[in-house]
């Protein structure tokens, strides 16, 4: 494990003045917070969780509504964890926006492994914070109370994808304890990867289907926009295509013999319509193999 | 002073070198000594003789006998002397007449009845002495190989036939080529699989290798020992190159030689030597043994990465080389690759109804275990998914075998009329010429390349593919749609 010994060490108490207000008013307000970056960073921000063992779903779902929170003006808040976590992170940063990783290890202690330079370009654009002193090696059961922070540090707390049970779900508790709003992408009934997601839009959690909703969301718990981020962001202007294939893995993620068997189409033509909607920017294929739709802001 | 010398011969490498045995009995202390390299096997003809000579009902001379294996610096191995050296101690006392070696090479082995035994190699042995114009006189069991054209054969099964001279020779008639399916396995056996199947075809047309991704027991092993019956039947050369190798590996030829392309599954255990050939003597290994069929390395990445890396001089040249303190050896090695491999340790990432349980790093190493290089060398990457057991069930409508070979026959036909060589080794401008790319399927093609950060190699493998599509097609042009479609074949890495 490296030491991210670029950017600047701050350490904050509780009576410091600089010390996070939202975290501040929580019961669990650890006594001292040690970072690493731009402790102006640690206003109220937007956090987004999700699953470690992300489905391209998932990642998509970062990608699109943190990327335009962060584009917005927003500060994004998460784990540094694989998955969803990183491409949250990665999308903020990506857009220019502020970023901060909450670490259940030293703030200083690389983990996950290979994610030095993820960690390293979230401490200059924002901050790398723990409550545990500096060189904490990681453990699993600081992970669990380092959701904590990550509801604590943000007003609205975003699930993409949880299953269950996972750590994710409960972060999700921890901030509505808090009394933190929580939205939550829906997810596929069909998929076990968000049996969680879909619980807890049963218990009465916001849905989200739209850029637009989560702008309303975030203008209400943390002021408007502070900038515009365009209209790319948006699934609004998607219209239903007439194009079977793509209509079909649009609605869920297919191998081209999943979409042949549904469609009753023959393996050549699925292939090549799959093939060029890929050429077209239309679809992409992710690491398993399926294919499901680009998101509106990554076609340009 | 009584000396008699017999032709017998010796396997080095895939090559048969003539071997003169000489006899000589004479004056001194008795004695039986072999000289000329013999290695620990030729050693124990010596008792194996005695006995067969005695038990045939002829003598064993008291006499001083030297028998020498010419020339004398090449390392003799195996018990293909025996029958020589017996022959050879018979005609030098005057038991046997000198008729019966007339113009033959002799091999074979004695068991110490009498009776002849053959050894690996008689392929080898029997076309080395058909172009040497002798006869091969050896023990029965040729199998198909007996009835190959201009083979003269001369069988023995006994020592003691060696008394009426010369022995019979067998008609040896034209050979005809039939070619069948011995183990009958037919892509219309499988059921859903539509893109492995589709992917095998242009594999099969274009003789690109392959790499199949997918959780175990999705069907992978199945699909890929089905490969063999849509490749070509062997043709005359290939039957010969292919079943003589097998021969002197020790290995039933006569699939081989009735046109059966050979099917190697080495485990993934296999060492280097065992792998592209080695040891002393030296044998062919697996890539040898699947000349002209198919080498399928199922668990890919768990082959050990020295294994791996020794494909390459393979699969790139077509042959091994191996040089020892004798001289160099060649094997070839002209197969199409198989690979099968889980998309992770546990096997089921991206399944559909069980959980993966690695962690997202370990799972992204494990298929970079096999290696850019030989990736390089792989056109075709593509998933095998656990298959619907109500499909199962169900009646494949897919193509059966011998229709899939027919488009396999006609696309490498149009393929040859190019005159450009093999699609699955065309580059460069040689590729570009092939593939006859318009405006705007070169434009495509462009777009493709930078949507998808494609590589050099990666452009390289989409139109080698997208020609043999092409092929498929009867399309003497490359068009988007083939693209389109050679583009879901491309590696993982280019996702």
């Amino acid at each position: 494990m490296t030491a991210l010994s670029l950017a600047r060490r701050f350490e904050l108490s509780r009576d410091d003045s600089g010390y996070p207000s939202a975290l501040a008013s929580t019961e669990y307000a650890p006594a001292r917070l040690y970072g690493i970056g731009d402790p102006a960073s640690l206003v109220t921000g937007f956090s987004v969780v999700g699953a470690r063992k992300a489905t391209p779903y998932g990642l998509q779902a970062a990608d699109l509504l943190a990327g335009w929170a962060a584009r917005s003006g927003y500060t994004i808040v998460s784990g540094g964890a694989i998955g969803c976590d990183q491409a949250a992170h990665r999308a903020a940063l990506a857009n220019r926006g502020t970023t901060v990783a909450v670490l259940g290890c030293g703030a200083d202690v690389v983990y996950p492994r290979g994610a030095t330079e993820l960690l390293d370009a979230v401490a200059r654009n924002g901050a790398v914070v723990s409550e545990h002193p500096w060189g904490t090696p990681p453990a699993k059961w600081r992970f669990r109370t380092r959701n904590r922070l990550i509801a604590g540090l943000s007003a609205v707390l975003l699930v993409v994808e949880a299953g269950l049970p996972s750590g994710t779900f409960a972060t999700a508790d921890y901030a509505l304890d808090a009394g933190r709003e929580v939205l939550v992408v829906p997810g596929s009934i069909f998929a076990p990867e968000c049996r969680g997601a879909n619980r807890l839009l049963r218990q009465g959690a916001q849905p989200v289907t739209d850029v637009s909703e989560l702008a309303a969301a975030l203008a209400d718990a943390l002021g408007p926009v502070r900038r515009d981020a365009g209209a790319q962001w948006t699934l609004d202007g998607v219209e239903p295509s007439q194009d079977l294939v793509l209509a079909a893995v649009r609605t869920s993620h297919m191998r081209p013999d999943d979409i042949a068997r549904a469609l009753s189409m023959d393996i050549i033509t699925v292939a090549r319509r799959i093939g060029r909607l890929e050429l077209d920017g239309l679809v992409v294929r992710f690491p398993d193999g399926r294919y499901g739709p680009t998101p509106p802001h990554a076609t340009r | 002073m009584a000396q008699c010398t017999v032709r017998a011969a010796t396997v080095f490498g895939l090559e048969v070198l003539p071997v003169d045995v000489e006899v000589d009995v004479g004056a001194g202390l008795p004695s039986f000594a072999i000289v000329g390299l013999p290695d620990l096997a030729v050693q124990e003809a010596r008792e194996r003789v005695r006995s067969a000579v005695r038990a045939a009902g002829f003598d064993v001379p008291n006499s001083r006998i030297v028998v020498n294996l010419a020339p004398g610096p090449v390392r003799k191995h195996g018990t293909g002397f025996d029958l020589a050296i017996a022959l050879g101690l018979l005609i030098a006392t005057k038991q046997v007449s000198p008729s019966v070696v007339d113009g033959c090479v002799v091999v074979g082995e004695l068991s110490l009845d009498g009776s002849i035994r053959s050894v690996p190699g008689m392929l080898a042995y029997a076309l080395a002495a058909r172009d040497a114009s002798r006869a091969l006189l050896g023990p029965r069991g040729l199998g198909v190989a007996e009835e190959l054209d201009g083979l003269e054969y001369r069988a023995i099964t006994h020592l003691a036939q060696s008394r009426s001279a010369p022995i019979a020779l067998r008609a040896s008639t034209p050979y005809v080529s039939s070619p069948h399916e011995r183990d009958g396995a037919d892509f219309l056996d499988i059921a859903g699989h539509e893109q492995a199947k589709r992917a095998l075809l242009i594999a099969a047309a274009g003789g690109h290798n392959v790499l199949m991704v997918g959780p175990p027991g999705s069907g992978k092993t199945m699909l890929a020992r089905r490969l063999p019956s849509i490749l070509p039947p062997l043709d005359q050369k290939e039957r010969l190159e292919t079943a003589v190798i097998h021969s002197i590996a020790g290995l039933e030829e006569s699939d081989a030689l009735e046109g059966v392309r050979p099917f190697r599954a080495p485990h993934h255990s296999a060492s280097i030597a065992g792998l592209v050939g080695g040891g002393s003597p030296a044998r062919p290994g697996e890539a040898s043994l699947a000349h002209n069929g198919v080498l399928f390395l199922d668990e890919m990445p768990e082959f050990g990465p020295a294994s791996l890396q020794a494909l390459r001089q393979p699969l790139e040249d077509g042959q091994v080389t191996l040089v020892r303190v004798e001289g160099r050896m060649r094997f070839p090695t002209r197969f199409s690759l198989v690979g099968a491999a889980n998309p992770c340790p546990c096997g089921f990432r991206g399944d559909r109804a069980r959980a993966c349980t690695c962690t997202p790093g370990v799972a992204a190493r494990y298929l970079s275990r096999i290696g850019g290089p030989l990736i390089d060398r792989i056109d075709l990457v593509f998933d095998v998914d656990r298959v619907d057991p109500a499909l199962l069930l169900r009646e494949s409508d897919g193509l059966s075998s011998s229709a899939m070979r027919r488009l396999v026959l006609e696309s490498r036909d149009r393929a040859s009329a190019r005159g450009l060589g093999p699609t699955s080794s065309l580059q460069g401008t040689m590729l570009l010429k092939a593939c006859q790319l318009d405006g705007s399927s070169a434009r495509q093609l462009e777009a493709a390349a930078r949507l998808k950060h494609l590589s050099g190699r990666g452009v390289t493998r989409l139109l080698r593919v997208a020609r043999t599509v092409a092929d498929l097609d009867r399309s003497s042009r490359v068009t988007v749609d083939h693209i389109s479609e050679a583009l879901g074949f491309r590696a993982k890495e280019d996702c």
